[in-house]
């Protein structure tokens, strides 16, 4: 936001609505994804229905970011720095909402992951992961309060990180499957939850990008890290 | 505005059809435009924003020396018009008023039939030799403001008796009849309903590939919809020029992006 104010103080209202309205589902969304995991390691299945049933609160919250921004669209005719923002609100809402979808999905396998009693060691790998997605998740949500977009470059790099755990953890959970068939169920169900988080961390690369274009008006230079191989891991049967 | 931009704006596309430099208007003590260079190309529609005051009309207005009829204003710098200087002591403000036509604010019908409106300029300027030949100028001038065929069958009927939207184009077309090079709007839609500014927004659209316009208003969606390039005045100086969708997406002074999302003091 600028510093000054416009000069029809309802519209810094609206702005405001809609920044604080990213601001809680930021933290809604941050909450459903730790929770989710939480459950999914202790096979907590009162938590992953909570978790379940607490989407729907981010799938309403999107609904309304986007209604009132078309609102204030028609109503103020807005410009430059004020278009760009409440179309990057519009965008953002978008990606959290996306991410608690997936915290969602996270949650739902609780039941099926728990069914048989997994050794601890299947889901130190997820759980590494998910704290790597959470703080990305957390830092720019901070970075989209405070506006230091210089931050950004650093974030959307680290990115790489969550790439390359997730390509080792689909190798491990690959060898898990093959040292015991038992283990195939529960296995695939956690493959998905890694691939979860992995796309969390691709949202989170989106609202990077998106802020970025909101505060400057230009593209984030540079190439995203691509380095999710996991497409290529193959791991031979001894 | 610094040597950067103005290169800048230089290199754009075609070459300017308006060139003002260090442009400074005084109306007595009070010095109104301070230090205007700036380049107008042809066949674009250019827009001058910014809040009242700032000194966009009194702009607009040199250059076609309306501010001549002002006894008290002055006007130092240089005004070229592809490449003539427009203040030289041998133009006469009447003919260079016949290649740079005006539309004010409020429409402004002659007291004479819709045909005498339009045929006014060629006959004065003596630019036809006979009735077929100003017949055929009027009528041309008024389908090119999209007018023609609302008034063709009431040509004798008095111009101040349309509706103010079609008084508009009519003003439009009589501005157009004189063959100008230059058209300068000067918030030619503000007394308008938004469909005869639909209109009047067309028919600027089409007017543009023929011709260099300038257009002041106080619409910035108007200025974003209509033109090509946007210059921002405020407190008598130009703040910047740029590319119309610069200016509205991402507007590279503070200044602007202030007057633009609605933050001016």
């Amino acid at each position: 936001m600028s510093d000054i104010s416009h000069t029809v103080t309802a519209y810094d209202d609206e702005l405001r609505f809609l920044s604080d309205r990213i601001a809680e589902m930021g933290g809604h969304a941050e909450r459903m994804v730790d929770r989710a995991v939480t459950a999914l390691i202790k096979g907590d299945h009162g938590l992953s229905r909570t978790i379940i049933a607490d989407d729907a609160i981010l799938d309403r919250w999107e609904r309304e970011v986007v209604d009132k921004a078309i609102l204030v669209i028609a109503k103020r005719q807005p410009m430059a720095k004020d278009l760009r923002e409440i179309v990057g609100t519009m965008r953002i809402a978008s990606d959290l909402e996306r991410i608690g979808d997936l915290g969602k999905n996270i949650a739902k396998r609780t039941v099926a992951v728990s069914e048989v009693k997994q050794p601890l060691r299947l889901y130190r790998g997820v759980e590494a992961l998910a704290e790597l997605a959470l703080l990305q998740l957390k830092e720019v949500l901070d970075i989209f309060a405070n506006r230091k977009v210089e931050d950004i470059t650093v974030l959307r790099d680290r990115d790489e990180d969550i790439d390359a755990k997730y390509t080792s953890l689909f190798r491990e959970l690959l060898t898990y499957m093959m040292e015991d068939p038992r283990n195939i169920s529960a296995c695939t169900h956690l493959l998905f939850c890694a691939k979860n988080i992995e796309r969390i961390g691709d949202h989170v690369t989106n609202i990077a990008e998106t802020i970025h274009y909101m505060v400057t008006g230009l593209e984030l230079k540079g190439e995203r890290p691509k380095d999710d191989q996991h497409n290529a891991v193959v791991v031979a049967a001894k | 505005m610094n040597d950067m931009s103005t290169a800048e704006i230089a290199a754009t596309t075609a070459p300017a059809k308006i060139t003002a430099r260090n442009v400074q208007v005084y109306y007595g003590a009070t010095h109104a435009i301070k230090n205007v260079s700036v380049d107008i190309l042809d066949k674009a529609v250019t827009a001058f924003i910014g809040p009242s005051g700032c000194g966009k009309s009194t702009f607009l207005r040199c250059i076609n020396r309306m501010n001549d009829t002002i006894s008290v204003c002055r006007v130092e710098g240089k005004i070229e018009i592809e490449g003539e200087d427009i203040y030289d002591r041998r133009v006469d403000p009447v003919q260079l008023r016949a290649k740079v036509g005006m539309v004010f604010q409020k429409p402004n019908p002659f007291p004479k039939s819709i045909y005498d409106n339009v045929a006014y300029g060629p006959k004065i300027h003596g630019l036809t030799r006979n009735k077929a030949e100003l017949d055929e100028v009027v009528e041309t001038s008024l389908k090119k403001a999209a007018l023609w065929n609302e008034v063709k069958d009431r040509l004798a009927s008095p111009g101040t008796g349309l509706s103010g939207g079609q008084q508009q184009r009519l003003c439009i077309a009589r501005a157009i009849a004189t063959h100008p090079e230059v058209l300068l709007m000067d918030e030619p839609c503000s007394a308008l309903d938004p469909i005869a500014t639909a209109q009047v927004e067309e028919l600027i659209d089409e007017l543009r590939s023929q011709f260099s316009v300038v257009i002041v208003t106080h619409s910035m969606q108007q200025a974003a919809r209509v033109s090509q390039r946007t210059a921002m005045f405020h407190l008598g100086e130009l703040v910047e020029i740029d590319a119309t969708e610069t200016i509205f997406t991402n507007p590279s002074h503070k200044k602007t992006q202030d007057y633009i999302t609605g933050r001016y003091g």
